[in-house]
């Protein structure tokens, strides 16, 4: 069934691949995709290269995929080892959801972090209070990591 | 559960899944969740997710029969359905797919995956919603009949599992491996604050009703709990202290030996004292065995009235000690009664045969003498616990009082019927039940 699903799933993503979006199997394994995000153009993560990891657990798509990110990033809802906080990878997964809604997903969340539900405090505190000084931070992460 | 259910199902007009359910996130405040719906149907429905549930007709048969003639006329159209999850490309036939009330479909072996999955989750699968991303519609015992009947018997203990645990009138027997359910008869929100204890029939397992744990009088549930909180935190210290501490008779600090003579010199008040006798070591010498005996045995009066306020948290510690002391020696002896009630019966029968004209009534008093010292122990063990948060110094001493001459009583019934049998007195030992007997009643009365 998982496995079935899975490549199901990557079919898909050749048909029909998301915006600023792709992703594949690392090895042989289906089980172990990477994928990567253009940083959308109105965020200040614009013109990086995002990297990510994606497991997929043996009773997916029951339970959620595992993702995180592989490269560095400055933003509220994703800390230094790459872990999301993002509902849909957790209590709101649905069986119905695709690897492909949650990248678009992770895409949305660049665009709009949501600093009242922040992985890293510090940075929700900055995006709150001065977010010229945030944005100017995370586009500089951006051009040293992700460029 | 089953009585409940109907009321609402005839009050509110909704399908007996749907009403379970409101039941259940009302915590089955039957008053509260009419009083809510007549205010706002809609909004309740929603929150509890039982709104499609609820719009799509009044009965389960009624249903039923209206997605049947659905699929037929879907089938006649010879449509093939997608499912979300499994994404198969050949699609399904209209009677392949299960529907939620919400109008999501999916197919019959992803159906079966998802409340497998669900399930594994343990109690919580009972809030499990549709498969669909971002719909709220609850999972019911209907869908799990359809798509995984083998499960339902699961499904359906999660359900009364969680009916026990929200609704206030009803405790599971906490005896081990019991499925009992206790329901309390009185109607108020909450069990009865004293008095409720139940006894299992199955298992006989007595509880008090509000809190699951043995029945505990004279101390209420809320004491009892901080009793044990208080317990938890600090016996391992209490423990280690009473094994490994004596006070010093001075001064009262808690003193560790762990190397040296008995000579012992007080690190907080310099007193040197003989730590076999705790007595002032000026007037040990030569002829109480020096340094290495004491032979002088006389535990005197140790000198209570301490003096200032950094003795204060001492005193409390001690205070505390005391009682968990004596709490922590009754519930060991509880234990140790309990054990041997097992052995009783053996001791019966040889009591019985050592005299050819003795018939089995006349050696029962063993049994119930043994059962009546189980039960002052428990109570003796909450005495301690009782008497630790009575503030009353009036009432205290009134109380120890009764505890002592319970204690007292206890103590002989124990020695008369732990006694060899040949030595054992029926009079004797009849006699003590009934004084511990009243002495339980005086007790918890007072």
């Amino acid at each position: 069934m998982s496995l079935k699903r899975i490549n199901k799933e990557l079919v898909d993503l050749g048909k029909d691949p998301p915006a600023n979006c792709s992703a594949g199997p690392v090895g042989d394994d289906m089980f172990h995709w990477q994928a990567t995000i253009m940083g959308p153009d109105e965020s200040p993560y614009a013109g990086g290269v995002f990297f990510l990891d994606i497991h997929f657990p043996a009773d997916y798509p029951f339970k959620p995929p595992k993702v995180h990110f592989t490269t560095r990033i400055y933003h509220c809802n994703i800390n230094s080892n790459g872990g999301i906080c993002l509902d849909i990878l957790k209590d709101q997964w649905s069986p119905a959801l695709t690897i492909s809604k949650v990248l678009l997903s992770i895409c949305s969340l660049l665009t709009d972090p949501n600093p009242d539900d922040p992985l890293v405090p510090d940075i929700a505190q900055l995006l709150k209070t001065d977010k010229a000084r945030h944005d100017s931070t995370a586009r500089e992460w951006t051009s040293k990591y992700a460029m | 559960m089953t009585a409940q259910i109907r009321e609402v199902v005839d009050v509110l007009k909704v399908p007996p899944s749907a009403a379970a359910i409101l039941m259940r996130e009302h915590k089955w405040a039957k008053e509260r969740l009419f009083q809510a719906f007549f205010d706002n149907p809609e909004k309740v429905q929603e929150k509890c997710g039982v709104k499609a549930r609820c719009s799509c007709g009044s009965g389960g048969d009624e249903k039923v029969a209206k997605t049947s003639s659905k699929n037929r006329a879907t089938r006649s159209a010879s449509k093939r359905k997608h499912c979300e999850i499994c994404m198969d490309d050949d699609g399904f036939d209209p009677d392949e797919m299960i529907s939620m009330p919400c109008g999501h479909e999916f197919c019959e072996t992803c159906w079966y995956g998802f409340i497998h999955n669900a399930l594994d989750k343990g109690p919580l699968c009972v809030r499990e919603t549709c498969p669909q991303a971002g719909c709220n519609e609850l999972v019911t015992e209907e869908e799990v009949a359809r798509a995984a009947p083998d499960l339902l018997p699961k499904f359906e203990t999660y359900q009364l599992r969680s009916f026990v645990e929200t609704y206030g009138m009803t405790r599971w027997c906490p005896g081990p491996g019991c499925e009992q359910v206790a329901v309390a008869r009185a109607s108020g929100g909450a069990f009865a604050d004293a008095g409720g204890v139940a006894r299992c029939e199955k298992c006989s397992t007595s509880f008090c009703l509000k809190c699951g744990e043995e029945p505990h009088a004279p101390i209420n549930c809320r004491e009892l709990a901080l009793w044990q909180e208080k317990c938890r935190n600090e016996s391992e210290t209490a423990n280690w202290i009473l094994a490994n501490t004596k006070p010093c008779p001075k001064c009262s600090s808690r003193i560790e030996k762990n190397q040296g003579c008995n000579h012992m010199t007080c690190s907080s008040c310099k007193f040197e004292f003989c730590w076999i006798c705790m007595g002032d070591w000026t007037q040990h010498g030569a002829d109480t065995g020096g340094y290495y005996k004491c032979n002088k045995y006389d535990p005197n009066a140790s000198n209570d009235n301490d003096q200032s306020d950094a003795a204060k948290a001492k005193r409390e510690l001690d205070r505390y000690l005391h009682y968990y002391k004596r709490f922590h020696g009754h519930s060991q002896a509880q234990e140790f009664a309990k054990k041997s009630l097992k052995e009783t019966e053996a001791r019966m029968v040889a009591l019985q045969e050592q005299n050819v004209d003795t018939v089995w009534t006349d050696v029962e008093f063993l049994k119930t003498a043994n059962e009546q010292l189980v039960e002052c122990r428990k109570v003796l063990k909450y005495t301690y616990a009782f008497a630790f948060y009575l503030q009353d110094a009036d009432k205290r001493s009134r109380f120890e009082f009764h505890q002592e001459m319970l204690e007292k009583f206890t103590e002989s019934l124990s020695e008369l019927s732990e006694k060899p049998l040949h030595e054992m007195n029926r009079t004797e030992v009849v006699n003590q039940v009934s004084i511990v007997f009243i002495d339980c009643v005086i007790v918890l009365g007072g």
